[in-house]
């Protein structure tokens, strides 16, 4: 099943038709230049720029979410509520959420109707209120239970066989990491259905569609299961592991498998490294590209890296084939990740960190199109991503709230 | 081929720490002359008990707020004891600070172990080890193993001057690890070798993990030019410390130093500094790096001991807990929020002591005034916005209650303590 946060086929043409006042036209967006990397336009910026920490990012609708991080404990964490139909994000309220400290990840469930909110450290947890008013969360429940005790680091919550399911990734403390499936049939009532010790020594975020669970294991490299796909007969409850695969260098962070409506192709998953870093200083880690063509067979094909930043979480707009990365002290990049990534002529290969074997590099098969939030002269620091009606919002640590132009093919 | 052979050490002077000495140099409560005493006893068995219960106030600490605590600190037992004609012997240290502080000692600037602006409690088996030496022509030898500390840095706090302990403990010292050590002297020169797991504890009750032993190397020589002198330098390479499967990042890790002390142990200066380069194994990079330089000393006067130290240590800042004084262990990842560079000054007055028979109480006031600033000040960390100041003091009383005469150093075995005057 389709996870929200991927763009839907046609939603590019669903926006420009929908779209209501200062929204974006298809006009509006900044072409890609095969080999020349654009500066991303800068639509407008937050009307608040939050004293605390930005996390994450989800949009839905006219509607975005933003979280907080490392809050101090007496103060609690909140995550705030913005009006993205104009420009520039305006603040509509703000929403406190006791016994925490970071809210690591928030995500809208593909029918809109609910809010799933991750908390850490402990005592862990998933926050799930009802969007019947989506600038007016309401409290449904909040599950947690001893796996979940030592904090929630990324909730992905997708849709297996008609059930929406939430997906723990969950700290290692004095217990090892461990992934905790939640089912969310009756959002007052969630039920834990699986979890398993995973990781090494961190499971740090999945990515589910079509019945397949991809979790990303950090140097356990990235593991594919069938949870209701079909062939192997895995089911969410039992799920089966189709194949895996370790990156170069490991640190296995964040996952997007990739559905391309325009080619059917589903051939690349795309893999974010996130390695060492100071908070608003540096970052590293690269992009890894991942033929899953053959399931049981997965290999790196392809990878791109910046010099002085690395990768966080992506968001991909499918129906153009752009994937937008977070880049942390990086910006933003946007990648052209349409058609054979794992083809390239020797000049476009390069040989990855702490590696010997060469591989494509998008950068040299000119696949970067684009640049975003470096141009301002103030320093950024972006966590989160996401395309949507031909938006692209970004969270970033120092500033807030943005909103960019989003890329489309010439 | 010359043999090795075993011969009885106390027919030499290279002797152990095994002594009960009187008790002059304790009444200023600095006894330094204890600290490198052991090596010419005679005795077989020492054995002391200590406590030091105290009274902190940190004005601003973790959270940015005043704090005060009343704690029962430095709560341990300490015993040598050598066998076989002195070939053998055993080095315990068990610690009760797990019980007496759970949450830690107030101590800003302190971190390591999940615990920052409070010194962590150690673990109940600060120390067991088993040493066998032996001389062979002009050199003499020693191999230990157990749990204590490897060949590296300086001397363990708890056996310095100054109650509180320094910011850099763990850039200097590499405590509580199964350890096993090689020792080698000839006259005025000393080099160890040593094999540990990098794991450090995580809790009072931690046991080095099997799966860890070995991974992790430290390597120390230290020249004795003139009595009373000494001199070290000693570099170590530690696996993932702080992520128990190994998938952490590494530590490089040097240290050289100046110990001064004189015939009497009245006098004590040492200088040190030291540099821990984290390095990320997986992309063979290092990634941050921490330096400290630090310079104590102590003296008498007339019936009091005074004790000072300054210290500039760059110390790492991590996400928080809801608990402001803890941060995650394991971290989540492998970022950082800042690198801090602390200056301390320390002042401690030392009281003469109350005895009575084996029992000692040294009443003690000590007074820290601390500096923050921010390595890079476009860090998230700056002690501004998490304190709101970057000036602080600390003020602590308390009196170190023995019974029994001072432990000797702490963080050296067998022919590696240095020979005394």
């Amino acid at each position: 099943m389709m996870r929200y946060r991927s763009a839907a086929p046609f939603v590019v043409l669903l926006a420009a038709a929908c779209s209501s006042g200062d929204a974006l036209s298809l006009g509006d967006t900044t072409k890609v230049f095969k080999g020349t990397p654009v500066t991303m336009t800068v639509l407008g910026s937050g009307d608040f720029k939050p004293s605390r920490t930005t996390g994450e990012i989800f949009v839905r609708g006219n509607t975005a979410y933003t979280t907080t991080w490392n809050n101090a404990g007496a103060v609690a964490s909140v995550f705030y509520i913005w009006d993205v139909s104009a420009n520039a994000p305006t603040l509509v309220d703000s929403v406190k959420v006791d016994h925490a400290t970071t809210l690591g990840d928030i995500v809208v469930s593909d029918d809109g109707g609910l809010l799933v909110v991750a908390t850490e450290h402990a005592p862990g947890s998933i926050v799930i209120y009802s969007l019947a008013d989506p600038r007016k969360p309401v409290l449904l429940s909040r599950f947690s239970n001893s796996g979940t005790l030592p904090g929630v680091h990324t909730a992905e919550i997708g849709r297996v066989n008609g059930t929406l399911y939430a997906f723990l990734s969950i700290d290692p403390s004095s217990t090892p990491a461990q992934l905790v499936i939640v089912d969310l049939g009756d959002p007052a009532i969630p039920q834990q259905v699986f979890s398993k010790v995973i990781g090494n020594p961190y499971v740090h975020d999945t990515f589910v569609r079509d019945g397949l669970l991809y979790l990303a294991l950090w140097n356990d490299g990235v593991a594919i299961w069938d949870i209701g796909g079909g062939t192997p007969g895995g089911t969410v409850a039992a799920p089966r592991e189709i194949g895996r695969v370790k990156t170069v260098n490991g640190h296995v962070h964040n996952i997007w498998w990739l559905e391309d409506p325009v080619t059917g192709s589903t051939k690349y998953a795309f893999i974010g490294e996130e390695s060492s870093g100071q908070v608003f200083v540096s970052s590293s880690g690269d992009v890894h590209v991942v033929d899953v063509s053959t399931p049981s067979a997965p290999r790196e094909v392809a990878y791109y890296t910046v010099a002085g930043a690395g990768t966080h979480n992506f968001s991909v707009d499918e129906s153009n084939g752009i994937l937008y990365a977070a880049y942390y002290n990086g910006g933003i990049r946007a990648l052209d990740v349409r058609g054979d990534l794992g083809t390239c002529t020797a000049e476009q290969k390069s040989i990855p960190l702490n590696s010997t074997t060469p591989l494509c590099d998008l950068r040299l098969m000119g696949r970067e199109a684009g640049i975003g939030l470096l141009d301002s002269g103030n320093p950024v620091y972006i966590w989160g991503v996401q395309y949507l009606n031909g938006a692209v919002y970004a969270s970033d640590m120092i500033n807030g709230i943005w909103k960019l132009r989003s890329m489309v093919r010439p | 081929m010359h043999m090795l052979r075993l011969r009885p050490v106390t027919d030499i002077s290279l002797g152990l720490a095994l002594l009960a000495r009187p008790l002059h140099a304790q009444h200023a409560g600095h006894d330094m002359s204890t600290m490198n005493a052991d090596s010419t006893a005679r005795s077989s068995a020492h054995l002391m008990a200590q406590a030091v219960p105290l009274i902190t106030h940190a004005a601003p600490s973790a959270g940015g707020v005043d704090q005060t605590q009343f704690v029962l600190t430095q709560l341990v037992v300490m015993a040598r004891a050598a066998f076989l004609n002195n070939h053998a012997e055993l080095s315990a240290a068990f610690n009760g600070e797990g019980l007496t502080m759970k949450r830690g000692e107030l101590d800003t600037g302190a971190f390591g172990e999940g615990f920052v602006d409070r010194r962590h409690p150690h673990t109940y088996v600060h120390e067991l080890m088993f040493t066998g030496r032996g001389v062979a022509g002009p050199v003499s030898w020693s191999a230990t193993g157990g749990r204590g500390f490897a060949s590296f840095g300086t001397d363990d706090p708890m056996m310095r001057p100054l109650d509180k302990y320094p910011v850099n403990h763990h850039l200097s010292q590499i405590l509580e690890r199964a350890a096993l050590i090689g020792a080698l002297r000839v006259g005025p020169a000393i080099v160890e070798g040593s094999t540990f797991g990098g794991d450090e504890p995580t809790s009072p009750s931690s046991l080095p993990l099997a799966s860890r032993l070995g991974d992790s190397w430290a390597a120390r020589a230290t020249l004795l030019p003139v009595a009373g002198t000494e001199l070290q330098a000693s570099y170590a390479r530690v696996a993932s410390p702080e992520e128990l499967t190994g998938h952490g990042l590494d530590q490089h890790k040097q240290n050289i130093s100046a110990r001064i002390t004189s015939r009497d142990g009245d006098r004590y200066l040492l200088a040190e500094w030291a540099r821990t380069v984290e390095r990320d194994h997986d992309r063979n990079l290092d990634v941050f790096g921490y330096e400290t330089a630090l310079v104590e000393g102590s003296l008498r006067a007339g019936p009091l001991g005074i004790a000072v130290r300054l210290e500039q240590t760059e110390r790492p800042e991590e996400e928080r807990l809801a608990d402001p004084s803890r941060t995650p262990r394991p971290a989540s990842d492998l970022s950082i929020n800042g690198i801090t560079r602390w200056r301390v000054a320390t002042v401690q007055v030392a009281a003469p002591s109350v005895t009575r028979g084996p029992f000692s109480g040294f009443p003690f006031l000590e007074l820290g005034r601390l500096a923050a600033t921010p390595r890079d000040a476009r860090s998230f960390f700056t002690p501004q916005r998490f304190y709101d100041t970057s000036r602080f003091w600390m003020v602590t009383a308390g009196v170190r209650l023995r019974a029994g005469d001072a432990h000797s150093r702490m963080g050296r075995y067998g022919v590696a303590l240095p020979t005394p005057h």
